[in-house]
Formats: structure tokens, sequence, C-alpha cells
């Protein structure tokens, strides 16, 4: 019980004074047994204030601290790091709510608002009579990192983790790294290729001693929590010798050869390929895969190249990281049927098919067997939806649109391009691409979302109709050889990762971070960080910059060798519990386990994991638990006061 | 429901070179225009309607002879896509869609036609000439002057004037109302009571007299240099205009009073007034045409062929007229006679050309749509 408290009863300018009589709190503060010293204060939080109040610690040797002022939200910490400067243990200092709670909720009514305010001054000197001194705890930590996913944010990470000093995991669920990039030919401000970015990352990940990379991997199981996880990869057999010798011809007669066709997903579904494959010349890793899901095994491939083995087995390795940096990427939103006529009418496809369709037409631009003169690109497909889930604008959609119908009308003779836009947001320098489009003569047309352009075959004709805000909402209509849907970015199928590692979601469906400004790469599973186009629509140098934030901030959690953890977590009383098993079904950390203790099961925290929400409490029928900082003795004592 | 024609923009192009495909819509050509006006919002529409080809919008609409090309919109402009310049092009256009021969879009188009038209109606005046000049006499009258009358008998003159006039006036009354069907009748939108086109004619005469839209091309923002610019412009524009009317009206109307063997005194009104009309028409052509060689003022920017073609034409016109004058008073029977012929030879096709096909059919279109602009307002108001 500690009876040396200081009491300080903040009157915020004139946001609480005005409302609440702080003298009056001041005083019935004072009659209060063990309450050493209470003082009015016109700012707590002012350093003057600060430094009195440290003054007065130090010279009254006060054993604990109650300020009542503002929402411990603002200024928590503010005076927890007063205590630390006085020498009192932060956890000796309780903050009262006297302002959000008390003179602006009750503006109206002076003299109650002056009476909650005593109350809760009241109930906060009860909790803190009972609080205990607290200390950090600290676990240790792994310093390597399973980067998920290596397309160019993975992999940027990856070589800055590695480059930090950290061991790096780089775990590919495809047969080659890249991601989404390599299918993107030339990109905005250095016109190299997304193939050329990837190439120029692999080499410099493939000879880097601390990164290992897995492609054709899937983490099937975790364990264990920040600092020291473990991690069980499943790899799929590439059907292919890994030493062996390139012969490229070797593998085109037997990707000739094979029977199998499937959907060609690397050119969003526009061609076929065979269940043997690699997708472009330079593509990593160098040698071919065999689609171990699409593949029969009949063997015709394996009598024309020696190096094919069809006896391999998917195999598991087990990792131990002390952080994981998810950047799973997105997918291109895929339209229902119908939507702007895709699915029905023939020649309407969506940008990154349509990208696809460019690299692959040399000469002219040829879709279906007709050559493309007069494109239409509809904007905003399954982004800023009025009655669909993806509220959001996907951003990088406007100027990669823009970017290839420059590039189309440079590449082929005789393009015409209409762009039919809900706004253009070409923002920083990509408005240069918008500048030069409409120069180029390109034609932009506008509606708003309550009039949505219109896609209809008429006759052998397919005609896009809009209402343009721009022309005085005169009803305009051309003919399109080609309809170019630009489609926007959802985060790809992560069930397995989300169930395995409880990665929060937002109503986005994209990963969730803490704090969209102050922690943007964090999210609430300490030691899951997330980068890149998994967390939101991000263009590629976005991506790489969230990529190497997340990076650093891993390194910076788990270099030390270990790491400091809140103390404010639950504690089992062995000898009360009976294991039950409520309180484990309760957490929603996975942080309660089941241990022996003196020859019965009971429950375990793991305090790596346990986040302290008390969850686990009030289903425990034996009350063998408690919350540390928030002790039933200091919530009790706290709600006597409250109601006395 | 309208059909968007991008292959329209490079039509356009003929007529004028501007980037206003550049152009993204933020409307501050319009919100900085000191003429448009709740009734008639331009530049943008027209850059809108040239971007996506609404040939009948354009064709329909009065907006670029309400225009007179300040420039603010295109110093303005953050694209850089010269709205002023583009409704300088629509003018052009605009004659040659209101042109129901398709000579004016030929001479727009097409400088080799243009200088093929010129070439046959000087050749023409040259035969006739050839063949039906009367005596060259060497002899002079009493006062020393070329007996020019019987090289070029005023009366066989007049009936040539005469006929060209009939002609312009042909063409240029019927392409006008050619205007006056696109404008007026053809939009459903505003019947025009027949007494209205009385009561605002006093409109068309005072704007063909004084072209006073000119001096509404300030704003109050606009710096003294600028205003001083505007009114220097405004002043030329006037000096040129009324020259040209004057002479034109002693050619056609008076040429018995004009064409005279007898030397008058230097301030007989004969005299004064051929003074005042060349020295008019010289000034002018000086000063139009140095702005459009030092480019420093926004209108004179871009100069399509048939400026200069005018300019020249009317430059050449002016000086052998002069010439003619200088010659017949001092006594130079030949030298008066050939001058004579290649006055002629320019004047014809000047006026054959630029009046009822090129830049000067703008004296009829530029004060009936004035006219018309108001007959629209006053209709809707009486509505």
């Amino acid at each position: 019980m500690k009876n040396k408290i200081g009491v300080y009863i903040c009157q915020c300018g004139s946001n609480i004074s005005d409302y609440v009589d702080v003298v009056k709190v001041k005083d019935a503060a004072l009659k209060v047994n063990g309450v050493h010293l209470a003082k009015t204060t016109m700012f707590a939080c002012a350093d003057s204030t600060q430094q009195e109040i440290a003054n007065d610690i130090k010279e009254q040797k006060l054993d604990a601290i109650v300020i009542a002022s503002c929402s411990p939200k603002l200024h928590l910490f503010t005076f927890r790091n007063v205590a630390i400067q006085a020498g009192l243990n932060p956890y000796n200092y309780v903050q009262v709510n006297i302002r959000e709670q008390g003179s602006w909720a009750h503006s109206d009514n002076k003299p109650k608002a002056t009476e909650k305010a005593i109350q809760l001054v009241l109930g906060g000197i009860a909790r803190v009579k009972h609080s205990k001194e607290l200390d950090m705890i600290k676990i240790h930590s792994e310093n390597a990192v399973a980067v998920v996913g290596a397309g160019v944010a993975g992999m940027r990470a990856a070589l800055e983790l590695a480059e930090m000093g950290s061991v790096v995991h780089l775990i590919e669920r495809e047969y080659f790294v890249g991601g989404r990039a390599s299918q993107w030919n030339v990109l905005f401000t250095t016109n190299e290729t997304g193939q050329q970015v990837v190439s120029r990352l692999y080499n410099q990940i493939i000879t880097h001693p601390k990164v290992t990379l897995y492609t054709a991997t899937n983490i099937v199981s975790k364990k264990g929590s920040v600092g020291d996880f473990t991690l069980t990869l499943k790899t799929k057999p590439r059907y292919i010798n890994p030493e062996c010798k390139l012969d490229l011809k070797k593998f085109q007669l037997a990707i000739d050869k094979c029977p199998i066709e499937v959907n060609d997903e690397f050119n969003f579904g526009i061609t076929k390929r065979k269940a043997i494959f690699k997708n472009y010349d330079s593509e990593f890793p160098e040698i071919p895969a065999i689609d171990y899901d699409a593949c029969n095994k009949c063997g015709e491939c394996a009598k024309l190249c020696d190096d094919i083995d069809l006896n391999q087995q998917p195999h598991e390795t087990t990792i131990n990281v002390g952080a994981v940096l998810l950047s799973t990427g997105f997918n291109p939103y895929e339209p229902p049927v119908g939507e702007f006529g895709y699915g029905e009418v023939d020649n309407v496809i969506t940008l990154q098919q349509f990208k696809r369709l460019i690299e692959l037409s040399p000469e002219k631009l040829i879709y279906k067997g007709k050559e493309i003169k007069n494109i239409a690109y509809i904007y905003c497909v399954g982004s800023r939806q009025v009655d669909g889930d993806n509220k959001y604008c996907s951003r990088y959609c406007c100027t990669s649109v823009i970017h290839t119908a420059i590039l189309v009308k440079n590449k082929y003779k005789g393009i015409q391009n209409f762009h039919f836009n809900r706004g253009i947001r070409t923002y920083g320098k990509q408005e240069k691409l918008y500048h030069e489009a409409s120069e180029q003569g390109d034609i932009f047309l506008q509606s708003f979302e309550d009039a949505p352009t219109q896609v209809e075959k008429v006759g052998n004709e397919t005609i896009v109709k809009i209402k343009d805000i721009l022309t005085a909402n005169e009803e305009l209509e051309m003919s399109a050889n080609l309809v170019v849907l630009v489609t926007g970015m959802v985060p790809r199928e992560n069930a397995d990762i989300v169930n395995l590692l409880k990665v929060p979601i937002g109503r986005d469906k994209f990963f969730n971070e803490i704090h969209p400004k102050l922690r943007p790469v964090e999210t609430v599973i300490d030691g899951v960080l997330i980068s890149g186009a998994c967390q939101a629509p991000l263009n590629i140098t976005e991506s790489v910059k969230s990529a190497l934030a997340a990076a650093s901030k891993a390194n910076s959690l788990i270099s030390k060798g270990e790491i400091e953890l809140e103390p404010t977590m639950a504690m089992v009383y062995n000898d009360k519990c009976t294991w039950c098993g409520k309180c484990s079904a309760a957490c929603p950390y996975d942080a309660i386990s089941i241990k022996e203790y003196n020859g019965k099961q009971i429950a375990q925290i793991t305090e790596a994991l346990c986040k302290g929400c008390g969850m686990c409490l009030p289903v425990c029928p034996e009350n063998a638990i408690d919350l540390i900082g928030y002790t039933d003795k200091e919530m009790e004592s706290m709600i006597e006061a409250l109601i006395s | 429901m309208a059909k968007i024609n991008p292959d329209f923009a490079k039509e356009i192009f003929k007529y004028g070179n501007t980037d206003f495909q550049a152009c993204y819509n933020c409307g501050n050509c319009t919100a900085v225009c000191s003429l448009s006006d709740e009734h008639n919002s331009f530049p943008r529409k027209m850059v809108r309607a040239s971007v996506l080809g609404l040939e009948k919008n354009i064709q329909s609409s009065l907006d670029p002879w309400l225009c007179y090309y300040c420039g603010e919109c295109s110093t303005t402009c953050p694209r850089g896509a010269n709205p002023g310049e583009l409704m300088m092009s629509l003018r052009r256009y605009l004659t040659a869609s209101y042109d129901w021969t398709g000579l004016s879009k030929k001479f727009y188009t097409s400088k080799i036609s243009e200088l093929i038209a010129i070439f046959i109606f000087s050749a023409l005046i040259l035969v006739l000439f050839i063949f039906y000049h009367g005596p060259m006499d060497t002899t002079l009258t009493e006062q020393g002057g070329v007996k020019l009358n019987t090289f070029a008998p005023w009366k066989t003159i007049e009936i040539g004037d005469w006929i060209m006039a009939g002609l312009l006036s042909f063409f240029l009354i019927t392409n006008v109302f050619n205007m006056f069907l696109k404008v007026i009748i053809k939009d459903k939108t505003v019947k025009i009571p027949l007494k209205l086109y009385f009561t605002e004619l006093w409109k068309l005469i005072f704007h063909f007299a004084t072209q006073w839209q000119f001096r509404k091309c300030n704003t109050k923002d606009d710096k003294p240099s600028d205003v001083k610019k505007t009114l220097t412009y405004w002043i030329m524009h006037w000096l040129l205009m009324s020259s040209y009317i004057t002479l034109f009206t002693m050619i056609v109307g008076f040429l018995w009073w004009f064409q005279t063997d007898e030397i008058h005194n230097w301030w007989h009104p004969q005299r004064l007034l051929g003074y005042y009309s060349t020295l008019g028409l010289t000034i002018g052509i000086i000063y139009f045409s140095i702005n459009r060689i030092k480019k420093d003022i926004e209108k004179s920017k871009f100069s399509h062929y048939t400026d200069w073609t005018f300019l020249v034409l009317l430059f050449l016109t002016t000086i052998s007229g002069i010439l003619v004058h200088l010659f017949r008073i001092n006594g130079m029977p030949y030298a008066t006679y050939y001058m004579y012929v290649f006055h002629l030879m320019v004047l014809f096709p000047m006026l054959m050309i630029e009046v009822p096909f090129s830049k000067w059919s703008h004296l009829a279109y530029r004060p009936f749509s004035i006219y018309f602009n108001n007959l629209k307002i006053a209709a809707r108001k009486e509505e």
C-alpha cells in the first residue's frame, strides 16, 4: 500500500477549470488517507510543471502519483517519463481523465461535473495505492527474418535486411521470383522494364551469403512468437535437376511435347501454357519448372531431356526467425461477368491483360484476329465502388493506363485512345504523362459514379457511351475495337498466411497496420510486419519505400538479441488454476497454453504473445488469472472509491 | 447522341496551329475572359467541342465571333493549349463552313489553290486590258496631268466595279444567310419574334462602324501598358477599316468623282479623302505587319498564310494606288497606265478572294454575330 501519494489536478488552461471546480477536487483528494500532497496546476504537461512534479517526487519522497488531466492516450507516456526521471517506477503512476470524460462531456452541469471529477480522482488514488513496481519483460530474439513474397518489395527488403546483418529467408509461393513487376514491360520514369528491375535485384540476392531463397514454397505451420518464430516451409518439387545444364533447346523440345495445357496466369489468361514452362527467357531462377499441380506425369518430357526428374518429392524445411515480413502483393481486380461487358462482349479485357497483349504483339495490335485502332479505357473498375466493398482508390491505375496508352500510340500506327474516367489522379511526377497523353491527342471524357460509362454491342460494333460532365453532360458515344477495363488492386489470396499468423485484415481486405501515420508497417501481431501492395494499393516506388521501412523496423526489433515487452499482461495463480481451457479459447492471440504443475495441468501465459487485453479474466471460473497492472485488487478498490 | 470524332482535330490544324488537345478542362480560360458572360461562355466550351470533334456544336456557335482575341486565355492556360489561337482558327473554320461554294475551305486549306485563284483573277484583268484598253494618249491635260480616263474611261471601269460588287455582295450575303440558318434557324431552343429583328438592328450598324467590343478586351486588373496596347490596336484597326470602307465606297459608288483627269487642289475633298484612306491603310498595314513579325502581343503570335496573303495584297493595292495618283498628277502617262493595270490586277483578286471567302469576310460575320447573339438574348428575356 502506497502512503505518500502526490495528486495533481490540471486546469488544462480553462478547458477543465471552466466547468470543474479544481480546488474542490484537490481538497477532496487531500482528505484521502495516504495522500501526501495535492495541487492544482494550469498545465500539467508544461515543462515547468513536469519539473515541479519530478522535484516533488524526489524531495518529498512520494511513492506514487496521480495526475487528473486529459485522456491517457495523450499524455500517459509523458507522465510516465516524469516518474522515471524522478526515480519512481512508471507503473506507480495513474492518469485520471477529467477532461474528455469530465469537463467536456458535462459542460452543461458544472456541480455534477465537479462531483464526477472528484469520484474519478478518488478512484485513481484507490488504484494507485495498490499499484506495484513493474519492469519491462525481456525476451530473446533471433536475428533472422522470414520475408514472404519475392516480388520487388520482398526482394528489396530481403537485401536491405541482409545488408544490415540479419539472416534472411526469402519465401516465394511461385516457381519464379519477380511477382507482378516481371509482368510489366517499360516502367515510368526510368524506362527500365519490370524484368530488368527484377533481374538486378535477383542477381544481388542470389549472391548474398545471408539470403536463402525458397521458390514454390509455402509456410505450412508456425510456432512461437516475436523474437522466436519457428516456421515450417513446404517446397513443391520442380521436377528438374537443380544442377542441370541450361540446355534451353532441349527444354523447348520437352515443352513442345508436353500434352498438358493450362491458362497462362503470367499473361492473365489471354494465352495458354504447358505444364513445363518458363514465362520469359531471362526469368529467375534460370531453370524452368514443371507445374506440380498441372503435370500428369506422363513422362513424355523426361524421354527428351535427362535433366527432368519426375521422382522428386515435396519436402519440408524448418526455420527459426525473430520476425516475419509480409510482402505478398496484390491481384488485379477480376470483374464479374457483365461488368462493363466483361465476359459478355468479346472485345472487353482488363488493363493487365492489355499490357501483356502489347508485349505479345510486335508489329500490329491484334486481338481475336481483328486489328485494333480505337481503344476505350474505362477507369476505376473495381475501385471507388459505389455499391461494392472496394471504396478505395487503387492509386496506380490512372498512371498505368495513361503510360500504356502513350506506349501503344507510339508502338503501333493509327491508334486513337479514349479515356472514360472519373477524374484523373496522376499525382506527383506522373502528371507529366497525363499532359503528354493529352498533347498526343488522347481524348478524356469524365462521368460521375451515378451515371457510369456504358458498353453495348450494337450489331458488329462495340459502342461506349458516356454522359460527359466536361461537355455540359452531353451524351457522347464512340465505336471501340477494344475496351480496356482499368482494373484496380485487391490483395492476393492469402487465407493460409492470415490463418497462421493472425494478421489483421482491414475492411478493404488488405493487411492492416497499427497506425497509418505513426506505425505504418507494423501489425498488432508483434514481430509481423507488412510492406508493399499487400497493405494497400501502391506503385513500385511506394512499395519499395514501405519495404525498406519494414526492413529497418524488423531489424531494429530483433537485431539486439533481446526484445523489451510491456509488463502489463495476464498472470496465472498456479494453485487456483484447474485448467478448464476457457481462457485459452478466449485468447485472441494464442498466448495461453497448457503445462504441468505439481502433478496437475494448468494454464501458462506466453509472455511474448500476451497483449494484456484481459479477455481471459472474466471467463475463468476459478478466478485464477489476474492482469498485472490491472489486478482485481486495484480494480475493486477503484470501483469502491468511485461508488462511495 | 453525338459521336466523338478525334479526326476533326486534324481538320482544325489546317486552319491554325494550336495545341488545344492539351486542354484538361480546368476552365481558367473562360474564367479570365472579359467578354465571356452568362449568355456565352467561352472559350472552354469551344476547346472541348474541338477536342471531341463536335462539328455541329461549333458550326451553330457564335462564340468564336464574340471573341476579340485579347490572348489572356492563352497566357493563363496552365497547359499551353492556346485557346485564343484556337478561337482564331475556328473563325477561319466557320468562314469556310458558312461558304456554300467550298472555295473558302479550298483557300484556307491549300496555299496552292489560293495562289492559283489570285493568278487567275490577275490574269483576267490583264487580258481585259490588253484587248479593251483605250488609246494610250501621251498628251497631257492643261493642268499637266495624264488623261487616265482616255486609257480607262470611268464609265467602263464602273461597269466592272458593279459586276464585282454584285458578285461580292451575292457571295457574302448568301454566306451570311447560311450563318443565319446555322445559328438561328437550327437552334430550336429559342424562337426569335419578328419585331426584335428591327429593334436590335442598331447594334449591327453600331458594331459594324465602331468595333466597340475590342474596347471590352480589357479588365480592370490590366496593367496601364496593356490597356494602352489594346487601345492602340483598336485605333489601328478602326483606321484600317474606315480607310478601306471610304475607298471602296468611292470606287464603287462615286468613280466619276474619284477617278478624274482634273487635278483638284490639295484641300479638295476628293484628294483629302484619298490621302486619308491611303495613309490609313499604309499605317495600318505597317502596324499589323510589325505585330506579326515581332509576335509580342498574343493575338499576333501565330500567323496563318492567309493572314500574310491578305496583308501583302492590301499593301500592293495601296502602294500601286498611291503611285497611280503620283504618276498621273506628275504627267507620266506610261507609268500611270501600267501602274493602273497592276493596281487592278492586285485589287481585283484581293477583293474577290478576301471579302466573301477569306479574312475580310469578318466585316460581315463580326457585326452579324453580335446582332444574332443579341436577338437570342432578347428573345430569351421575352420568353
